[in-house]
């Protein structure tokens, strides 16, 4: 049928005039957009994913308007939502060639922060029949008034780089912002009705007409993802699959020599070398560091060794001023440079093609995060990707083959959807609040449908609109709340200025309390966390963006600093992203682990792409006779006896947030065997018990320690959870409206509104335990901090599992890692060094 | 440890109290520093639905400790307001004319921004940059510029919010509200339980009292 189409043989004409021709699941798209279908296109980047919603819109419009090139503007149409703005631009500039070439009457709109006055205003008047928007544009659009009327002609919404998005609270935004869109176009439906038509003959689907595509790279739950999006329509959606597989080509970057005692952090360095031909050998090569402060570090060594680089390789991270990483994307886009120094900052966003090599230094922590990375090189649909892997210490060579294995099995992780976020629906009811204001009734009955709150309370949602409308608790009397009032049942923001403050504070991206770098001349360098500057003296001098600064002095939430030629600098650790190892790559890295084991044992031979064992094999053997290299159905557990004390080491692979909660969790429990006191350490593959006596942990009471009875009130009692809910608070905060960033003009008006999230916290714990934020908080620490499901999941397999106590009589491969980690903390990192080694030395004698 | 702790200034007896004041026996005085009357409301008429039970739990704790004394006056180191004037500051002179007896004196503070009208009414005198009695001076802000104090005076002041922190393992740290004693100076705790507080580090010969729930403990 699509292929009788007159839209079909325009579109495809086209392509072959350009030398293409549609894959397959481009043309199962089209026929399915075609018959109004909905559902989630599942194809890798650089495989025509866009063109896949894209040209299914164009042939459905040729279609219906057959012989007519020029007909009078027809408003908005396609709705495409991407996560990132970069993407806006190049998308749309893909789209408005099509359009060009085909001669069609369409307008291609951005609508994001970058979008000016005048371009907005014109949108208003007229809509284009494309717009490109983010979540939170899509949330502003939906905070003016007569939003309904923008989306009257909408037939399709496409969310681009789904995957991205679910899982995170702007995946929340998404399925709000749907929710609505489908809700208005059904009243229309509705209201259009004959009056004759009751309310039991009322069709339960969305007969709206609207379609809605999610385009998605590969996940773990890919069929979850696809319902999510779904879920205000009411139907199944169908997933159609690209069935394309990229090349991937992945290589370890090996040391010279395997040291068997590994610790974390400094090999890298030291091979950084070895990375000099593979950055001379290709176009581009984008280098990908963890965190920002050890690419700051791997920026400078590169230079160090390599002064020819100078001028052609730059240093690309989140803290580094907006103007001069767009200057970096550019000349990425160009191919001016030779390599870039960058972290999750570059994971996603516009395809360079001149990208030929990918550097993954340390663990990538998750197969899904070293596919995207892996997936940045090679931009054509044929073309392999390169990948290149340099492990921070030996042990992660290991990791190298779990990834490959994983690769090549297609066990990739999941991303779960966030549920019940009380925090984005009570901005996105002030959001609605601004615009026309709504019904509490028939919004409850909209964003019931969606997956985020479908299993939302009445009783909750009366806080929710209590909360809104009359600010908790209060002494009636003397109360002067404002914000949402109430009038004919209808909640609105009536105040000009809370309503302007509200469309201010629209997102769910909430930063760290961040201090401006500026030079004492002028000119901004970047943006630092306020908690490492009010650590420093005037004087000292850190490193950003690649220079070294001396700090001169704060002003006006200012850090203002001078370039110094110091040989010395501190480099700034930023908090937070510090991924855990995913529960994926590490089932496959015990099972990695246990293949090993038994090849040693003759029964399997190794196979070549698993050569990052054979390297690592010294290592194993000093494990082995020290003490044993776990099998995958089993838990290894090592009772070390140092100068320090009592060590006990337990290797579960699960992740340092699951082994953090573990620890004290163990240790609580062991506690009342005999009154004991610890101190903790773990990595992602295990963690560290240390006492100055003995710890009674053996094969009588181990099972019973490592129960998933009573887990929760032992999470409870053993985990400072309020400590890590305090933290969590903040962003829940601000996006609750609580706590407001300041932002240009407003600062010094708002400076009596300002008040810590910390004493926010407190104050609610103590006055209002029962709020929804407050709780939600909590709730946040259990799923994410604490990754509770993974933790009881870790137990459960633990129960199943063999128990491997040793006692070897030093320490072994594995522990050293765990063991270096925990002295990180009291000492600097020269002495650090010169201690870890003469440990080494000590052991490997 | 304990909820009240004594502490002697040359020949005036000074006793701190857990409740966040200061009580100056000699005078039958209470010295407090930043109550911020009308915080919760200012942030409540901006559309952020603080509790504003924190508010009223100041007043009763206000109550309880002038009782407790039997004091005669209170004086106020500044910030005896948030902001502009708001319902909440009518419940602050419902409670304060429920005490014609006592006498209220403000040296104000910077948030202290109402119309001489409103203290008029309220019954407060004020003092606009200081007060000084016997060897006793009365200020809001220590690091006020053009300050003087001469030699054998003694300040209290406000503003700072002082308190101070407990390091304990894991780069975990608590927090809580101190009177901080310098050589010729002292700094209250804010009063209300509605703020937040700036770390001090007291040097070698000077003394700091943590408030710790409902005890004074000397670090």
């Amino acid at each position: 049928m699509l292929r009788e189409t007159k839209g079909y043989k325009v579109v495809t004409e086209w392509l072959a005039q350009k030398g293409f021709q549609p894959f397959l699941f481009q043309e199962e798209t089209w026929q399915h957009i075609l018959d109004r279908k909905s559902g989630l296109v599942n194809a890798p980047t650089g495989c025509g994913k866009t063109f896949s919603v894209f040209l299914g819109a164009i042939i459905k419009y040729i279609n219906e308007h057959p012989g007519d090139k020029h007909p009078p503007k027809q408003g908005l149409k396609l709705l495409w939502i991407t996560p990132l703005r970069a993407l806006a631009k190049d998308i749309g500039r893909a789209m408005e060639e099509v359009i060009g070439e085909l001669q069609l009457n369409w307008k291609i709109g951005i609508r994001n922060g970058d979008t000016p006055l005048a371009e907005r205003e014109r949108q208003k008047r007229q809509m284009p029949e494309v717009l490109i928007i983010t979540p939170e544009s899509l949330h502003l659009l939906i905070a003016q008034k007569g939003h309904e009327n923008i989306f009257r002609s909408l037939q399709i919404i496409a969310v681009d780089e789904w995957h991205e998005l679910l899982g995170s609270k702007r995946g929340v935004q998404v399925e709000l912002a749907i929710s609505r869109i489908a809700g208005s176009l059904q009243s229309i439906v509705n209201s259009s009705e004959p009056i004759v038509d009751s309310q039991a003959s009322r069709p339960t689907t969305n007969d709206s007409g609207l379609s809605i595509w999610g385009i998605s790279a590969t996940i773990g739950n890919l069929d979850e993802a696809k319902q999510v999006l779904m879920s205000p329509l009411k139907n199944e959606g169908v997933i159609v699959r690209s069935n394309m597989d990229k090349r991937i080509d992945i290589e370890s970057i090996f040391p010279d020599e395997i040291e068997k005692y590994p610790w974390a952090g400094h090999l890298g360095i030291k091979l950084a070398g070895k990375l000099i031909p593979v950055i001379q050998q290709s176009r581009t090569t984008l280098i990908f560091i963890n965190t920002r402060g050890m690419s700051e570090t791997w920026y400078q060594t590169l230079l160090n060794i390599c002064p020819d680089l100078a001028g052609s390789i730059a240093l690309h991270h989140g803290s580094i001023d907006m103007e001069l990483r767009t200057w970096v994307e550019e000349n990425l886009h160009s191919g001016k440079l030779k390599a870039v120094v960058c972290t999750a900052s570059l994971d996603l966003g516009v395809d360079f093609r001149p990208v030929e090599t990918v550097v993954q230094v340390g663990s990538p922590k998750g197969v899904a995060r070293f596919l995207q990375r892996a997936g940045r090189s090679g931009h054509s649909p044929d073309a392999i990707s390169k990948i290149y892997f340099l492990p921070t210490h030996s042990l992660e060579l290991a990791e190298a083959a779990a990834l490959k294995k994983a690769i090549s099995q297609k066990i990739i992780e999941s991303r779960p959807p966030m549920l019940l976020c009380y925090d984005v629906l009570i901005q996105y009811l002030n959001t609605l609040a601004v615009s026309d204001g709504f019904l509490p009734g028939q919004i409850f009955k909209e964003i019931k449908d969606t997956y985020c709150y479908k299993h939302i309370s009445k009783d909750e949602w009366e806080q929710l609109l209590h909360f809104i409308s009359a600010g908790g608790k209060a002494l009636t009397q003397y109360d002067d709340y404002k914000k949402t009032e109430i009038e004919d049942g209808v909640y609105k923001i009536k105040s000009r200025r809370l309503a302007m403050r509200h469309r201010l504070h629209i997102g769910t991206i909430v930063s760290e309390a961040m201090m401006k770098v500026r030079f004492l001349q002028g000119g901004y360098v970047g943006v630092i966390e306020e908690w490492f500057i009010s650590r420093l003296q005037p004087g000292d001098v850190f490193t950003l963006a690649g220079r070294n600064l001396e700090f001169i002095m704060i002003k006006d939430l200012t850090a203002y600093v001078r370039k110094s030629n110091s040989k010395k600098s501190i480099v700034p650790s930023w908090q937070g992203g510090r991924m855990p190892l995913s529960a994926n790559l590490g089932r496959v890295l015990r099972e990695t682990l246990d293949r090993k084991s038994e090849t040693r044992r003759g029964k399997t031979g190794i196979s070549e792409e698993e050569i990052e064992l054979q390297v690592l094999e010294p290592l194993f053997e000093l494990q082995e006779k020290l003490s044993h290299v776990p099998k995958r159905n089993e838990l290894l557990i090592e009772h070390i006896e140092t100068d320090d004390g009592f060590h006990l080491f337990v290797y579960p692979f699960e992740g340092r947030l699951v082994h953090e909660a573990m620890a004290a969790i163990l240790a609580w429990r062991i506690s009342r065997i005999r009154p004991i006191t610890f101190s903790f350490a773990m990595n992602d593959y295990g963690f560290e018990l240390l006492s100055d006596q003995p710890i009674p942990v053996d094969d009588t009471n181990v099972y019973e320690l490592f129960s998933p009875d009573n887990l929760l009130a032992d999470i409870q009692r053993s985990v400072n959870s309020t400590e890590m809910a305090r933290r969590k608070f903040r962003d829940v905060a601000v996006i609750g409206g609580l706590i407001f960033q300041g932002y240009p003009g407003e600062q010094k008006k708002a400076r009596h509104l300002q008040a810590s999230a910390s004493l926010l916290f407190n104050v609610f714990s103590e006055y209002e335990p029962d709020n929804l934020l407050l709780r939600q908080a909590y709730q946040e620490v259990f799923d994410q901090q604490m990754e509770e499901a993974r933790l009881r999941d870790m137990l459960e397999r633990i129960q199943r599992s063999e128990i491997i106590i040793t006692f070897p009589q030093r320490l072994t491969p594995f522990c050293f890692p765990v063991k270096v980690d925990s002295m990180r903390e009291d000492l600097s990192s020269e002495k650090l060094e010169d201690r870890v080694r003469r440990m080494q030395q000590q052991l490997e004698r | 440890m304990s909820m009240y702790v004594s502490h002697m200034i040359g020949t005036q007896h000074l006793i701190m109290s857990a409740e966040r004041t200061l009580f100056w026996e000699n005078e039958s005085t209470l010295i407090v520093a930043d109550l911020h009357v009308g915080k919760t409301g200012h942030f409540r008429k901006e559309g952020i639905g603080v509790p504003q039970q924190i508010f009223k739990d100041d007043l009763h704790r206000l109550l309880s400790q002038i009782l407790f004394f039997k004091a005669e006056r209170l004086i106020i180191v500044g910030d005896l307001t948030h902001s502009v004037e708001n319902k909440e500051m009518g419940l602050f002179r419902r409670w304060r004319k429920d005490f014609p007896s006592l006498y209220v004196h403000l040296v104000k503070g910077n948030h202290d921004i109402l119309d001489d009208k409103w203290y008029r009414e309220t019954e407060i005198t004020v003092n606009a940059g200081q007060y000084l009695e016997k060897s006793f001076l009365f200020i809001h802000d220590i690091l006020e510029p053009g300050l003087k104090a001469t030699k054998g005076q003694y300040i209290f002041s406000g503003h700072l919010h002082p308190g101070i922190s407990i390091r304990g393992r894991g780069r975990q740290a608590l927090h809580f509200p101190c009177f901080y004693f310098a050589n010729n100076h002292c700094v209250l705790p804010a009063f209300s339980r509605f703020t937040g507080t700036y770390q001090v580090d007291p040097k070698e010969n000077e003394k700091a009292f943590a408030i710790i729930e409902k005890e004074i403990v000397l670090m």
